[in-house]
């Protein structure tokens, strides 16, 4: 990842926020300060260039003029300052169309403020009520604008009790927010940039005594364990399972790796009447004796994932040393022994940010329970090419839209392993580059009997005189191995020869993680060029397995040569 | 408050303010590291930033608000705010102060 470039737009001293992101939260990483001077200067002014993050950050009173009334506590027209809202947020966003991503800072009042007192939220009166409405207009305003992200500080004001606003540090330094509060700030932001860089974790490994119930399961059985029930701790249990499970609906997964009697577990998750996960909630698990780390690489390997992409949670502090030694690059938190703290853990932890929520976030754990039953189905079937057959793999190709941006670009910054160049881009990046002449994005979803996995597939080719260069090829891991690799590089020869060009080159791009992708190049029967290029004669098909069924896209121009 | 007790909130708060410099330019904790001069480390925002963090810390410790930030020493090189160790006495005089009746 090249070092990020952050550009800063604020109306107070915004010195000492740059200094906390660019030294602690992001190290490496670059800083630029607006000039000073009206914001709204600034944001017509752009940002440095469009490979650059930008943070706005304003106080209510210098960008709408009606909020000076409210804060003197004059008469204020709600409507006038709504509409001057609506101004600084199109403003906001014709700039953000100059960035690679923008974030905004929503307004906050002092934590001293009192207001009107019991009059503070009522509409037309109150401070507060007015500032809330403000948020909302700036925060729907925004919305539509792909890569513009609101972010609260009321929550890094909450977050250091009282001490984020410091009055001192506004008449000595310009800047209104205490060090205490802007530390909170740039951690937080450093998390948001990892969503966007798609470098945020993706798997919760769970050990399970103690953890996710009280009490030892091998010992007592389920019918023994602290869980539910009329009982504090037992209450804390669940509160914590609930908020394991609400990580799965945004597209976290959660795997276990336990010490313990894999039968007894698995019937204690099937069994236990308030359990909140169970089996199915799942992506993997290693239940036996065996050392954690050893375990632990397992589940990656079986779940495909890198440890960069993965916590893990246990509750003996040996346990999460040794995982951490042995298993570098996985996030283990220090995790306390009380459960009740175990839920506020679990939520403060700056490591699962994501700029999107797609439907495939919210099915994935549907989608490894089915890749488990595929599995189960693999071993029963008497070889390979009869699973593979019966299988019915559908793969449906449509180019790169509106509708499948958000999704496309997810995969796009996400995958890993199965792909060629590893290019990272926003959405708004990744649109801009297929809209270009000459050049096309295809996306792939990819279902089976078992299930559909989504959009999982996406291929980039660019025209460059007679030949069609293939930027992109990537895979979802979830759907490798099942022949729609050899579908996707079908797809991509008739892709170029619709576009008119006789050979198609293909340039593996290595990286810490995409090895399996050379593989599948250097066995799919292309020409070796050499120096990581590989080649196709355009005049040839390039044959996709029989048991995969292609739908095209209707586009005459494709479907003519698939 | 005496000597080690101011010693150690001058050291907290440097940590603090540690995390806003660039590694090559972090303050040492020791009573000899200069803070205001041109061996300093700390920029006039940064001994700024120092000066806040101190205060916050002291107020936890001895529950009184102490006023250390003043514009003169900020620049004054043989002032109170010379180096760690005469930040720290001045910490222990203030506070002693502030908590007399």
């Amino acid at each position: 990842m090249t070092a990020e470039q952050i550009y800063f737009v604020a109306d107070f001293n915004v010195e000492t926020f740059a200094r906390l992101v660019t030294n602690t939260a992001l190290p490496g990483s670059m800083a630029r300060i607006a000039p000073a001077g009206p914001v709204v200067a600034a944001l017509a002014a752009g940002a440095p260039g469009t490979d650059w993050i930008s943070v706005v950050w304003t106080r209510p009173e210098s960008v709408v003029q009606q909020f000076q009334r409210a804060i003197a506590f004059d008469q204020v027209d709600v409507d006038a300052a709504l509409e001057e809202t609506r101004d600084f947020a199109a403003a906001t966003a014709r700039f953000a169309r100059s960035t690679r991503a923008t974030f905004v800072l929503s307004w906050v009042l002092p934590p001293w403020h009192r207001g009107y007192g019991p009059l503070e939220m009522r509409p037309g009166i109150g401070i507060g009520s007015l500032v809330a409405r403000m948020n909302l207009t700036l925060a729907e305003q925004l919305g539509g604008e792909s890569n513009v992200f609101v972010l609260d500080p009321a929550r890094w004001m909450a977050s250091v009790g009282g001490r984020g606003w410091s009055e001192k540090q506004w008449y000595a330094a310009k800047s209104p927010f205490s060090a205490m509060l802007l530390e909170a700030a740039a951690l937080d932001l450093a998390a948001a940039i990892a969503g966007i860089e798609g470098t945020s974790r993706r798997l919760v490994i769970l050990d399970l005594d103690d953890v996710l119930w009280g009490g030892a399961v091998g010992e007592t059985g389920w019918e023994g364990l602290k869980l539910g029930g009329h009982d504090y701790i037992g209450e804390a249990f669940v509160g914590f399972q609930r908020a394991l499970k609400g990580l799965t609906r945004r597209g976290i997964q959660l795997a276990i790796v336990s010490k313990n009697d894999e039968a007894t577990v698995l019937d204690a998750l099937d069994s236990h009447p308030e359990m909140i996960l169970r089996r199915t909630d799942f992506a993997g698990w290693r239940i036996n004796w065996r050392d954690k780390a050893e375990n632990v690489a397992a589940v990656l390997a079986e779940i495909g994932l890198g440890a960069e992409s993965a916590v893990f949670i246990d509750d003996s502090a040996v346990e999460r040393a040794r995982v951490a030694a042995a298993v570098p690059g996985i996030l283990v938190p220090e995790w306390p022994l009380d459960p009740t703290a175990f839920r506020e853990t679990l939520g403060s932890l700056r490591c699962f940010d994501s700029v999107s929520l797609t439907s495939e976030d919210r099915a994935r754990t549907a989608m490894y329970s089915a890749e488990r039953a595929r599995a189960a189905s693999a071993s029963a079937a008497a070889s390979l090419d009869e699973w593979m057959a019966s299988l019915e793999v559908r793969v449906s190709v449509e180019p790169l839209a509106k509708r499948n941006l958000e999704r496309a670009a997810q995969l796009f910054n996400k995958t890993n392993q199965m792909n060629l160049s590893t290019r990272r881009l926003t959405a708004d990046e990744l649109m801009r580059w297929s809209d270009e002449e000459m050049r096309t994005v295809l996306t792939l979803r990819v279902a089976d009997r078992f299930g559909d996995s989504g959009l999982t597939g996406m291929i980039g080719i660019e025209r460059s005189g007679t030949a069609a260069v293939l930027v992109d090829f990537l895979l979802s891991c979830r759907v490798m191995g099942r022949g729609v690799e050899r579908t996707m590089l079908h797809v991509a020869v008739a892709q170029a020869r619709a576009l008119g060009a006789t050979e198609l080159r293909a340039e593996y791009q290595p990286t810490a993680r995409n090895r399996p992708c050379l593989e599948f190049f250097r066995s799919a029967g292309l020409r070796y060029d050499g120096d990581r290029t590989f080649g196709w004669d355009l005049t040839l098909p390039f044959e996709k397995p029989a048991y995969v069924a292609v739908v095209g896209d209707g586009s005459p121009a494709l479907t003519q040569w698939m | 408050m005496h000597r080690d007790q101011a010693l150690a909130i001058v050291y907290g708060a440097i940590d603090a303010v540690n995390r806003q410099q660039p590694a090559a330019q972090r303050l040492p904790k020791s009573p000899d590291a200069i803070i205001v001069g041109p061996s300093g480390r700390l920029d006039s925002l940064g001994i700024v930033n120092l000066i806040l963090a101190i205060e916050e810390r002291a107020l936890d410790a001895i529950g009184e608000p102490v006023r250390l930030l003043d514009e003169g020493s900020l620049i004054d090189e043989d002032g109170p705010f010379r180096n760690v160790e005469s930040l720290a006495r001045l910490l222990e005089t203030l506070s002693t102060i502030s908590k007399k009746p």
